[in-house]
């Protein structure tokens, strides 16, 4: 049994932090607060997560006083079960209620509002002793069962870190298309954080079961499937994605050594910009095999390039094939020999008809598609719902092992003459393990030109980093 | 201006009802770019691009088309974009490119029509469209949700301020490549909102942090005033949704504005209590939130009503059953897991600033429901005159049943007196802040 702090909250003139503490007991149901264990628990700093003396003195000394109340309570529980009336939701009596006490432990939680016990706040406290017994009055269980046994895990789990608009775009987008069970929010901040979970909770009656926690300390990510990594500075208007990156890997040192440290088996996925140099860099700071970190890349431009290829020809963006690799920026290629609507090549078809389809064209919507992201950010402030999509779509192959293609931002050294350890998009197969491979797409002598400049500047700047 | 551009396509005569055929190629496509024209004007379509399109459907019904045909309607068409782009469509002002005008030519070139094709037919209304009105973090939850879940074909967004408004709409845009095709518009001018089956309603002032919805009432009148005879302008057949607090009130003053029949009126109420007490419970009990049924009524806000007769747990009433086992109910239990509900809205509005994610998938399932006549009990802000002894022509929520045509009927849930009784009060509340309205 672990002691986790999932919940926290300041109040107060913000000298003191409430603390709701929710231990998990291996037996189902049992959400309960062992108030000793939790209480010495929480009295060292790390587990908190909080760095207060404060917090741990009113916790010690809530402590002291919680086990006066538990004995009364107790004490008050037993006489009356005696008489066989119960004025709170408690046992029945008999020899069923009985013979149901190994099932669980039950552990008395103060009603008073202590520190550890909020009234509008705490699950924990929500479901004490009254939640679990009317839970064993209406559920019965089987003879000689063992639901609790937690060695048979197939549920997925997700981390997304940074609650911000892409954060929650991303998080919402995979609740509704229901692609995991379990989804974990990680921040700074614990308001919005808890607000934002909470705001995801209070959904659950339209939507499938998932459990959705939120923590500032990163234990909450222990053992995911994906971490999805949205923290960072968000782009500015006009700011090129390369003038992100010094102030983003001061920010990835404190986040991916963590989460490699707490789901040493998970895909990074990288969607923070700018994405290519963040995802080197995450690969270097994790240590993980090049094909468990991707980076977001340019999935997007690949779908707005679509997109807008679809509202010329009037027709659904999803026959529409075409890539645009490199970088996810101004210097990114789009592979214009192999943009195909329905498999039949878009270029050849219309040079057999003798419609010429010209550079300036080609260049204009290649532009349109860089700037399509500049031009919302402009509109509104930042870009969140596309990006909340293609992230979604990243993380279906992925975890449901698929095996589509997807450009996504890989390690490129090797390909189409590339020598630099760079990151950069290209076709890539996704499938449960990661990236199972590159699509060896064929190029033109240009494309391969453009494709190497890319990777040139992307090399440059690596190299400047400090890592 | 616009008549202008009418007269540039030379001295046709502009009729807008039903055209007579001509034989020529090149007066027939001058005539279909008019009649296109001329429905661009009247508002049915704001993009240009949509008009284009009707040009070429209704070409391609012609058995023969000769080479000299397919040059002057690229012509007609280069000329009509270039004059129809220099008008300004609200905040979206494309200038025309080389690649719109050589898009024409593509499109005839990759598809061809098949023999004896007729024409396409718009008259019948076979998409389903759906209007959102305010795009701030409500009503974005709400279309991002309801185009996840493929609920329409159509999304129309309408707000004040034009470039908020493009920059969402362009952001959702972007991920057509991972989405169902849905045709995605957005103006400042109502007229983009025609023909609309479903107006949801979302703009209005942000409920600030510990004020009551009672007191936001006042402030939301004023702006309903403006969208709601518009939307009723251009959708007369609708069904009206109200997610803007104080959703009651707000819903009663679209019922009086829009002069619609009260089952096409609808406020998305207790939708969303409902939704977190049954999460509550289920939390609680360690069940999925789907088998524990039940239903907050009243007032959506602080005296709202929680029906603790009927809840139940996979068909299994809770209060009852536990009676039966001995096990006597805690009144202040039940009292503290209302509060929470009630709380669980203002506490979200504290950490973050705003709910947006738990409403949206609640407009969404109450779309759902309607759009696909799917007949599902929600507990939505309806006209409770005639229920449970009230007289008022009050809009608290009740258990309704929701259809293609949107109210269908209420559920008559038998209450217990004391249920009875706060309904009652709940309504004597909302009546009297509805009295003091000035509509």
């Amino acid at each position: 049994m672990e002691a986790t702090v999932v919940m926290g909250r300041r109040v107060g003139p913000g000298k003191t932090l409430e603390l709701c503490l929710s231990i998990q007991c291996s037996k189902p149901r049992c959400t309960r607060l062992q108030a000793p264990a939790a209480a010495s628990a929480a009295a060292t700093p790390k587990s908190t997560g909080l760095i207060n003396p404060a917090v741990c003195i009113e916790i010690s000394l809530c402590n002291f006083s919680m086990k006066k109340k538990k004995k009364q309570q107790l004490q008050q529980k037993q006489t009356k079960k005696d008489t066989g009336v119960w004025t709170g939701l408690g046992w029945g009596k008999g020899a069923a209620a009985e013979g149901r006490r190994w099932w669980r432990r039950r552990i008395q939680a103060p009603r008073s509002k202590s520190i550890l016990c909020s009234s509008s706040v705490s699950v924990a406290e929500l479901s004490g002793e009254d939640g679990d017994d009317i839970a064993n009055v209406m559920f019965e269980p089987m003879f000689e069962a063992n639901p609790s046994d937690i060695s048979i895990k197939r549920t997925s789990k997700i981390t997304v870190v940074g609650v911000g608009n892409v954060g929650m775009a991303c998080a919402q987008t995979i609740l509704t298309q229901d692609l995991t069970d379990e989804l974990a929010l990680v921040d700074i901040l614990p308001d919005k954080l808890r607000g934002e979970m909470l705001d995801l909770q209070h959904a659950a009656a339209f939507l499938p079961r998932a459990k959705i926690v939120a923590h500032t300390d990163y234990a909450i990510t222990a053992e995911s499937d994906i971490c999805i990594v949205t923290a960072g500075a968000r782009q500015r208007e006009g700011e090129s994605r390369l003038t992100l990156v010094e102030r983003n890997v001061s920010f990835f040192k404190q986040i991916i050594p963590q989460l490699a440290k707490y789901s040493p088996n998970a895909i990074l996925l990288i969607i923070a910009n700018p994405v290519d140099a963040l995802t080197y860099v995450s690969r270097r700071l994790s240590g993980f095999p090049t094909n468990r970190v991707i980076g977001s890349g340019t999935n997007l431009d690949s779908s707005r390039f679509r997109w807008i290829l679809a509202d010329r020809l009037e027709v659904n963006a999803q026959n529409v094939h075409g890539y645009i690799v490199g970088e996810h920026g101004d210097s990114s290629v789009p592979l214009w020999s192999s943009v195909n609507v329905a498999g039949v090549p878009l270029l050849q078809l219309l040079q057999n008809k003798g419609i010429h389809y010209g550079k300036h064209t080609q260049e204009e919507i290649h532009r349109m598609v860089v700037d399509g992201a500049y031009e919302v950010i402009k509109l509104k402030g930042y870009t969140s719902w596309a990006i909340g999509y293609s992230v979604a779509s990243l993380v279906k192959s992925l975890l449901r092992d698929q095996r589509r293609i997807h450009p996504v931002s890989v390690c490129a050294k090797g390909f189409y003459g590339i020598e630099d350890e760079v990151y950069l998009s290209l076709p890539a197969e996704l499938g449960r393990s990661g990236i199972i491979g590159i699509l060896n797409i064929p190029l033109s002598n240009e494309e391969t030109q453009r494709l190497q400049q890319s990777a040139n500047a992307l090399a440059q700047i690596q190299r400047k980093l400090d890592i | 201006m616009r008549t202008g551009v009418i007269g540039q396509l030379g001295s046709y005569h502009l009729e807008t009802s039903s055209l007579r055929k001509q034989c020529n190629p090149k007066l027939r496509c001058q005539q279909e770019a008019a009649a296109a024209l001329s429905k661009y004007n009247k508002g049915n379509f704001t993009n240009p691009a949509v008009c284009f399109r009707e040009i070429s459907l209704s070409w391609s019904t012609q058995k023969k088309m000769k080479r000299n045909g397919l040059e002057c309607r690229a012509e007609a068409i280069g000329s009509i974009r270039a004059t129809a782009a220099s008008i300004e469509v609200g905040s979206s002002k494309r200038s025309p490119s080389a690649l719109e005008i050589a898009g024409a030519n593509i499109v005839e070139t990759m598809f061809q029509p098949v023999l004896d094709a007729g024409p396409p037919d718009h008259s019948a209304r076979r998409v389903s469209k759906v209007t959102v009105v305010g795009v701030g973090n409500v009503g974005m939850a709400c279309a991002q949700t309801i185009i996840t879940q493929d609920l329409a074909d159509q999304i129309a967004l309408v707000d004040i301020s034009a470039d908020k408004l493009r920059g969402e709409m362009l952001d959702l845009q972007h991920a057509a490549a991972f989405l169902p095709r849905a045709d995605i518009v957005a103006d400042t001018d109502y007229a983009i909102t025609a023909h609309s089956d479903i107006c949801i309603v979302t703009a209005g002032a942000r409920q600030r942090e510990g004020e009551s919805r009672l007191a936001l009432v006042e402030r939301n009148v004023s702006f309903f005033k403006q969208i709601i005879p518009e939307l009723v302008k251009y959708s007369p057949n609708a069904i009206l949704l109200i997610i803007s607090n104080p959703v009651d009130a707000l819903t009663f003053v679209a019922w009086k504005l829009s002069g619609f029949p009260s089952n096409r009126v609808i406020g998305s109420g207790t939708n969303l209590d409902s939704s977190r007490f049954r999460w509550l419970m289920a939390n609680r009990l360690q069940v999925n939130a789907h088998n524990v049924h039940g239903y907050i009524v009243g007032e959506h806000g602080d005296t709202s009503v929680p029906l603790w007769s009927s809840v139940n747990v996979g068909g299994v009433p809770m209060i009852q059953f536990l009676q039966d086992k001995g096990i006597l109910v805690e009144k202040d239990s039940l009292e503290e897991l209302h509060r929470m509900v009630v709380d669980g809205a203002y506490e979200v509005i504290k950490l973050k600033g705003y709910t947006s994610w738990a409403i949206g998938y609640s407009a969404a399932s109450l779309v759902k429901s309607l759009l696909r006549d799917q007949r599902r009990i929600h507990p939505v802000s309806v006209c409770a005159k005639g229920f449970h002894g009230i007289e008022d022509e009050v809009f608290l929520s009740l258990p309704a049943e929701l259809g293609r045509s949107g109210i269908i009927g209420i559920l008559n849930i038998p209450l217990t007196e004391e249920e009875t009784q706060k309904l009652q009060a709940s309504a004597k509340a909302l009546a009297e802040i509805q009295s003091k309205l000035d509509i």
